[in-house]
């Protein structure tokens, strides 16, 4: 077989295994012999589901070869993120305190996938409990940008940027709660998509932050965005917050209503602390839509530089929430320390060992970044400080959404960079915290106003100048219109 | 000084103390180095959230969702297969399906002594 895994999108993949070209077990098997030869390096999986994987492609090329008809996901390898759930599989989120848990059941994004025939070859690294911008935080291993192996490939979906730009899958699911699905896809080259809070269901998420977090596509092309997103979009019972979105056909870009969008140009994206390199190919890629006529006005989203200090108020008072359901017992991170525990005979001092089981637990079960949030979650949620920050906090972003639905009277869509720089090195800023926060300043406003916003490659991987690393820009648009996203990405990577 | 409002409460930096009480309060056992840690983090990090003092938000509600949500109201019928048990096997003890674990409340309490007394918590909740 000579196909390579280079090109391979979830477009080809589907035409080659109709047009009979290669076996769906013959690509995931040359997917698992790749992964083998580079994942230790590179360290964009953190394990890995090879038996299952070959068998459901075998038993796929034995229904397409009795005449079933297959959909344009069936066969498809795919890496997922490892705080989404798949039955059976470990789900450890990267932390140690995950170390030993399986899943007990299906995440509803995964539901829908199964049910499109697709594969999983395993789950990706990520920072730990998706809580950083650089996948360092991973309690396992360190992830590394492709282009780049001295530099971090983003975060906290790294490992699933990884596992698509170096041709370790097909396409990815990752988790977006403040950027962490667009700024690994902006550093690696490759396209992900945050839709709208609620159009996809968190069932199955392991919960960083509820109010924010989304699942969305990784992928090599903004078409194969479209094509996993509509997979996984829509209503779930099991998510209150999810809702059925209007069914359109987001592969098609060649509407005539897409080119009478008016893009938006928020000025408080485009000044201070914007590196040369971004803002250079920021500049091409306006350029770009210009010469197809589109229409640009400046808008304003005054509040922009609220977002930080609102999102690492509002969130980490979510985290000290949703993390406290590992209690070091269900969730053990020393298997024997909870079963010792347990065997405690009677006396005074039970009420304490069951204290000491959770504060050992989860002490050596988080790693620092995580205990940081949990701490300061503790904080701004605790009496006397709840109103003048945790409060203060929800009314800025109020305010944060507000901005959004102003910018939306003027404009269809809004236009901007994904990251403030290209990807930066190993070490550069792991040990301060408000500088790794830093790089979210561009993602974060549409989470915290819930919109859906996507990252693309402002050119080809093929294209870039040798030791060039790869930029993205970001296309934000109104809740529930990933399809002028998408549409106007589809535009964009047809002209370049 | 991090709020004008309450100043008197915020003026003092958060301390050694505060993160003693605020790690136990959170279940989280921190070494002495973690503590200090800790204090140096999050004194920076709060002092950095003095922007948002500046912030006139009189005029908005608190918005605590993703977008601005609206009530689901659905039929109260059974909705048939359900999940439990399904995570009992990865329990580190277990009885009847049941997690089991050190007593809540002490012995003297009335409950019934040793590990028997264990509050058995539905794996589910």
């Amino acid at each position: 077989m000579n196909t390579s895994l280079r090109n391979l999108t979830i477009k080809s993949f589907h035409d080659g295994l109709v047009k009979k070209k290669f076996s769906a077990l013959e690509i995931a098997k040359e997917f698992f012999k790749r992964i083998a030869s580079t994942n230790e390096d590179i360290g964009a999986y953190l394990s890995l589901n090879e038996e299952r994987a070959l068998s459901d492609a075998e038993a796929l090329d034995f229904a397409i070869g009795e005449g079933e008809k297959i959909g344009l996901l069936a066969g498809v390898p795919l890496a997922i993120k490892d705080n989404i759930l798949i039955k059976g599989l470990p789900a450890t989120a990267a932390s140690k305190i995950l170390e030993h848990y399986r899943a007990s059941y299906d995440a509803s994004v995964i539901t829908k996938l199964k049910n499109e025939r697709a594969v999983f070859l395993g789950k990706t690294n990520m920072d730990e409990f998706a809580m950083g911008s650089s996948t360092e935080n991973s309690a396992f291993k360190i992830a590394k940008n492709p282009h780049d192996r001295t530099r971090v490939p983003g975060g906290s979906s790294g490992g699933s940027a990884v596992a698509v730009a170096s041709n370790l899958a097909v396409a990815a699911l990752g988790s977006d709660t403040f950027g962490s699905i667009r700024e690994p896809s902006s550093f690696c080259g490759v396209v992900g998509l945050k839709p709208t809070y609620g159009a996809v269901s968190r069932s199955g998420l392991i919960a960083m932050a509820s109010s924010m977090d989304q699942i969305g596509p990784i992928t090599k092309t903004v078409e194969d965005a479209a094509i996993l997103f509509r997979a996984i979009a829509g209503k779930d019972r099991l998510d209150a917050t999810s809702v059925e979105t209007e069914s359109e056909n987001f592969e098609n870009a060649h509407q005539d209503e897409l080119r009478s969008l008016t893009i938006g140009l928020p000025e408080e994206y485009f000044v201070g602390g914007l590196s040369k390199e971004v803002s250079s190919e920021i500049d091409q890629v306006i350029e770009k839509f210009k010469a197809l006529k589109f229409v640009f006005k400046k808008i304003s989203l005054p509040h922009t530089k609220y977002a930080i200090p609102t999102y690492y108020l509002s969130m980490p008072a979510e985290v000290s929430s949703n993390l406290a359901r590992f209690d070091g017992i269900r969730y053990a991170r020393n298997l024997k320390l909870s079963a010792e525990g347990g065997s405690a005979s009677g006396g005074k001092t039970e009420n304490l060992k069951l204290e000491e089981i959770y504060l050992k637990q989860r002490g050596a079960g988080f790693g620092p970044e995580v205990k940081r949030r949990i701490i300061l979650g503790t904080f701004v949620l605790s009496s006397g400080y709840y109103d003048a920050y945790y409060e203060k906090a929800q009314r800025a972003r109020a305010l944060i959404k507000q901005d959004f639905d102003e910018a939306f009277a003027d404009v269809d869509v809004i236009l901007s960079p994904v990251a403030p720089t290209p990807a930066f090195k190993i070490g550069e800023k792991i040990d301060d915290p408000l500088a790794m926060y830093l790089s979210d300043v561009f993602t974060g406003p549409t989470n915290l106003a819930g919109l859906p916003a996507i990252s693309i490659p402002t050119k080809p991987s093929s294209m870039l100048a040798p030791k060039e690393l790869p930029v993205g820009f970001q296309l934000i648009g109104k809740h529930f219109r990933e399809a002028d996203i998408l549409g106007l990405g589809q535009l964009y990577e047809e002209i370049k | 000084m991090f709020i004008d409002t309450i100043e008197t409460k915020m003026a003092s930096p958060i301390t050694k103390e505060t993160i003693q009480h605020l790690a136990k309060l959170a279940r989280l056992e921190l070494t002495p180095n973690e503590e200090k840690q800790m204090l140096a983090d999050l004194s920076k990090i709060l002092a950095y959230f003095d922007e948002l003092q500046t912030l006139d938000t009189s005029r908005v509600r608190p918005m605590t969702g993703g977008t601005t949500l609206k009530n689901v109201f659905r039929e109260d019928t059974a909705a048939g297969e359900t999940n439990r048990g399904a995570g009992v096997n990865a329990f580190p003890e277990s009885k009847d399906g049941f997690l089991k674990i050190p007593p809540v409340f002490s012995a003297e309490g009335g409950s019934l002594p040793g590990r028997q007394a264990g509050a058995s918590g539905e794996e589910t909740t």
